[in-house]
């Protein structure tokens, strides 16, 4: 019986039959299956599965990539449906970074692409739309913002005009050149991107260097591990990580800092649960707030927020005091030992315990579990980095490394877990201002030198402005033009309201994103770019793993590669670039970075591979530093640091501790998972998590709105009663424009990363009118 | 380093490699529900059962190899074995569960075709019950209780993989089925929608939303008296 017949025989007894998709519903059976029809329908149904999974399995094209959200890099297989021009879903590869795993947000994280709002041409403000400002009430902070919203389209582009791109790049390059011309390389500046691969982080820098003349190029680096890396260069020579983190398994003590890993960092997360769980590693956990991760520890101490060079300093006194310390490796491997001492020993428990807020008991208790394993690793993240003395935590980080003899071995390293898919790559690529691709000082005449010879260009030998001091220079005048590649720093830059009279003063900006972003309100030309599934290149992992991206859809419209937009705009600067592949790019990189030495888009396979890699045949080293740093000594330094408090500490009018962070559905300024159907629904909006006590003595109640104050800023939200916070402080994820926390936080820097306070400002949290 | 005979063919592995590990190295693949080699053994589907002599077939995913073992993976009396297993786990198995998502094959479906096992027949004798329910409360997952096997992978997927320890089971007897947290809808529950449980999911019992339809329309859990064929 076919399909068409079984369905009029069972109609003709009043059966209703209903097709939905592939499935079909009967109602009012009423005993009308005969065993010859009830024969027929199970013949059907195998019939129609069979025919299902073959029309499941048709046209779906499997393409080998890795995924766009954090510095984990998974290793991800998008089935693709060729015909619709769509992903229909995403699997972990078998790879030694996920093994398989993936969490919520490479899993669905991938619709945004597809989103309408992707722009598709090239824009150009009208002439009626200047002088410049925020178009959008929001931006502007006229009106409340409107819950759920991204940037409003219909009042943000009858500002701007479509323009060819002949016309539109013309604009751009003309622009820039003229200020470059007319007032110096030192007026122009350019923000690069870590969501961007490492060839167009490369040619990003090589335009701003040699094109514009200058080296102020930065990017969001800055706002997440700059002072970590400065430490770690000072103190051991690499601002790369030592070991791998899924070598955690090998480790008997895991450190787990400032980072709220199954959130931020989810995979790598589960190999450290995992190694805990299955293995017998034991986790100690120090934060602030009782993270998920607390859960999974053997020990965890909650100390007060910004308090860490007070606890680190004390856990060191008691291993020099209990000499759990390894003298050998100290004598050997270290130098600056004996000043750590003298300041360590001004901290014993006893005077940590009064700052942090733990007592000293369960300080000496977490310093012996560490002291006393014969492998340990550290890992951390923005909690250690964003603080106005983020690289002083960082050297105790380190300082604890190399007192123990924790690094260049299995199972022991320092992990600063990368936050960006490829903001390791595109540091590693120059995207720095203090520094050419592969950490060349801009200012050593023998870099220099080599730069200048292989660019064909003289080059500027000053080192140039970070991203703060750039908002900065554009508010003061003295930046006048900006090439911004996929950064949005309106909502991912401190200080917000001063961001938008920076933006809003610059004379000309040039913005190359995917959707129309708070940014680009500000911007005199919009360039449509492609994301990350439409274009190839190389990302390098927070583990230093180089692997390939490859292209799994088509860009929508004219919208064009980032690589070639900047190939274009340097070429019409008067700076020709021509290149004619992303593997021909890598390779003019990887000949003047050493770390990349011996890596070809050949030789990456389907799991790339570590920098460093001597044997292009291998995987890259794992574990690095086993012998010598590579400092002019070929020692670890030992560098002290003294606890001093944050910039802005709570009082009477602002009570409260701001800490900013990121939840697991979103991403950053939520331009890509704000338009991912599912983390949308997952996580529909903004709150501020407070402890239940203080929700109590404000009188407000569990989903209230309420409106957090800062000297900077106000927003509306409403509150969440979290008994995973300390008394005293307030947790609002930076995600979400309608209640933009970084109108709040403080552009206090760090001295040497000039890392904005991210984690610490006061606030005041009052019921909303 | 035992050394076995699979099928005639010799072998020699590591010790405590499974039979079925052992197998697979040879290029013989055991049908299998339950296992996967991401996770470790429990040996519950029983599918993979072999014959290695003794009175009892054994299941070869949790068994370890052992010097001189001679091991059969196919014969009469195994196919019968796996026949009444399969027929035995669909012969209350929705044909279409729900508005199901699957990023791979349903693998006892394939499995039943690959052994030449047709749907059993509900004239056929076999108890087959039905409302198990459909959880659709996750924005990501759809949970459909009567496609479930009890083999436990999602289970291992969530406590030992991904280290979420979410999923486990509740009920006795028929009634078992997986749970989530203390027996909440997977919406409301800690659940962090990383989708793993979907990965090793060998049925329809735990699919993904689709994503170009939105959350869930439920039907069959919304409209009782629509059969869903």
């Amino acid at each position: 019986m076919t399909t068409g017949k079984l369905l009029r025989e069972l109609r003709k007894r009043g059966v209703k039959v209903r097709r939905q998709g592939e499935r079909l519903l009967l109602r009012d059976l009423h005993g009308a299956l005969t065993p010859e029809l009830r024969d027929a329908i199970e013949v059907h149904r195998e019939r129609l599965l069979g025919a299902v999974e073959e029309a499941e399995g048709a046209g779906v094209k499997p393409v080998d990539s890795v995924c766009p959200y954090c510095g984990v890099g998974c290793a991800i297989r998008y089935s693709v449906d060729e015909r619709e021009g769509r992903i229909l879903h995403a699997d972990g590869r078998p790879s030694p970074v996920n093994e398989e795993r993936l969490c919520v947000k490479g899993r669905f994280g991938f619709d945004y692409a597809g989103h309408p709002e992707r722009l598709a041409v090239p824009l150009i403000r009208k002439p009626s739309s200047y002088p410049k400002g925020p178009l959008s009430a929001e931006v502007r902070g006229d009106r409340r913002r409107k819950p759920g919203g991204l940037v409003d389209y219909a009042e943000v582009l009858p500002h701007f005009r479509e323009a060819t791109w002949d016309e539109a790049l013309d604009v751009a390059a003309g622009r820039l050149a003229a200020i470059r011309d007319g007032h110096g390389p030192g007026a122009l500046a350019g923000f690069g991107s870590a969501k961007c691969s490492n060839e167009e982080a490369y040619l990003f820098q090589k335009l701003v260097r040699a094109g514009f003349g200058t080296n102020n190029v930065d990017h969001c680096t800055r706002l997440c591990h700059a002072s970590s890396v400065a430490a770690l260069l000072e103190t051991i020579g690499s601002g790369a990580v030592t070991n791998v983190f899924a070598d955690v398994k090998n480790a008997d003590v895991a450190l787990i800092a400032g980072s709220n890993t199954t959130a931020n960092h989810p995979v790598a997360a589960t190999f450290m649960k995992q190694a805990r769980k299955l293995g017998s590693t034991k986790l100690i956990v120090v934060e602030p707030r009782r993270i998920e991760m607390a859960d999974h520890a053997d020990c965890f101490l909650q100390i007060r927020p910004g308090t860490d060079v007070a606890l680190y300093n004390a856990w060191m006194h008691v291993l020099i005091e209990e000499r759990l310390i390894d003298e050998a490796y100290i004598a050997e491997r270290t130098e600056g030992f004996e000043d750590l001492r003298r300041v360590v020993g001004r901290y014993p428990p006893e005077v940590a315990a009064g700052i942090c807020g733990v007592e000293a008991a369960r300080i000496r208790e977490a310093a012996r579990m560490f002291g006393q394993a014969e492998r340990a690793m550290i890992f951390w993240g923005m909690g250690i980095s964003q603080h106005s003395h983020g690289t002083d935590n960082a050297r105790c980080l380190i300082s604890l490394a190399l007192l123990t003899g924790n690094i260049g071995r299995e199972g022991t390293g320092l992990h600063p877990l990368r936050g960006q898919n490829n903001v390791q790559g595109a540091s590693d690529a120059g995207l720095i201002p203090m520094v050419f691709p592969d950490y060349q000082a801009v200012s050593d005449p023998t870099a220099r030198a080599k730069f200048e010879e292989a660019w064909g260009t003289e080059l500027d030998g000053t080192p140039g402005l970070t991203v703060v001091e750039i908002m900065g220079g554009a508010l003061q005048g003295s930046i006048r033009g900006m090439y911004m590649m996929g950064e949005n720093p309106f909502l991912s830059d401190p200080n917000s309201n001063k961001v938008r009279k920076a933006l809003a003063n610059l004379e000309f900006l040039v913005v190359q994103d995917i959707f129309l972003t708070e940014t680009a309100e500000f911007a005199d030309v919009i360039l449509p770019a492609t994301s990350f599934f439409e274009k190839v290149g190389t990302y390098t992992n927070t583990d230093r793993r180089v692997q390939l991206g490859r292209r799994v859809l088509e860009p929508p419209g004219e919208a064009r590669l980032d690589w070639k937009i900047t190939c274009e705009l340097s070429t019409r600067m008067g700076y020709p670039m021509a290149y004619g592949s992303p593997a021909e790019i890598f390779a003019e990189f990887t000949a003047l970075a050493p770390s990349y030495a011996g890596l070809t888009y050949q030789n990456l396979g389907l799991t790339g591979k570590l920098w460093p890699c001597p044997d292009p045949t291998g995987d890259g080293v794992q574990v690095l530093f086993g012998d010598r740093f590579p400092t002019p000594s070929g020692r670890g330094r030992l560098v002290p640091a003294e606890f001093a408090p944050a910039a802005e500490l709570p009082d009477a009018q602002y009570p409260f501790v701001l800490n900013t962070g990121r939840l697991l559905e979103h991403w950053h300024t939520g331009t890509m998972t704000r338009r991912t159907r599912a983390l949308q629904e997952l996580r529909p909006g903004p709150q501020v998590d407070l402890h239940p006590e203080d929700l109590t003595r404000l009188g407000l109640r569990d989903g209230q709105l309420v409106e957090v104050a800062s000297r900077r800023g106000a927003i509306v939200l409403p509150a969440a009663s979290s008994d995973r916070m300390l008394p005293g402080s307030a947790f609002i994820s930076f995600h979400f424009r309608e209640a933009a926390a970084n109108l709040l936080t403080i552009d206090a820097l760090d001295p040497d990363g000039k890392i904005p306070e991210f984690k610490f400002c006061a606030v005041r949290i009052s019921p909303a009118e | 380093m035992p050394s076995l005979t699979v099928d005639g063919r010799s072998i020699e592995v590591p010790a405590g490699t499974t039979i079925w590990e052992a197998a697979r190295r040879l290029g013989v693949e055991i049908p299998v529900l339950c296992h996967d080699p991401r996770l470790e053994p429990v040996g519950v589907c029983r599918l993979c059962l072999v014959d290695v002599g003794e009175k009892k077939l054994t299941a070869s995913c949790v068994r370890v190899a052992e010097e001189g073992m001679e091991v059969r993976t196919s014969s009469e009396r195994l196919a019968a074995c796996r026949q009444g297993l399969i027929e035995l786990l669909l012969s209350d198995y929705p044909a279409r569960p729900a508005d199901r998502y699957k990023t791979a094959p349903d693998l006892l479906v394939s499995q039943a075709r690959d052994l030449g096992i047709r749907w059993p027949s509900p004239a056929g004798g076999f108890p087959a019950g039905d409302g198990r329910g459909i959880d659709a409360s996750s924005k990501v997952i759809l949970v459909d209780h009567q496609a479930c096997i009890l083999c436990d992978r999602c289970v291992r997927g969530c406590d030992d993989v991904q280290v979420n320890e979410v999923i486990g089971r509740t009920g006795k007897g028929y009634a078992t089925r997986i749970a989530f947290d203390l027996d909440q809808p997977m919406g409301q529950s800690t659940c962090v929608s990383c989708g793993e449980c979907e990965k090793v999911c060998p049925t329809g019992a735990l699919s993904l939303v689709r994503p170009e339809r939105g959350a869930p329309d439920a039907v069959a859990s919304a409209d009782t008296d629509w059969e869903v064929l």
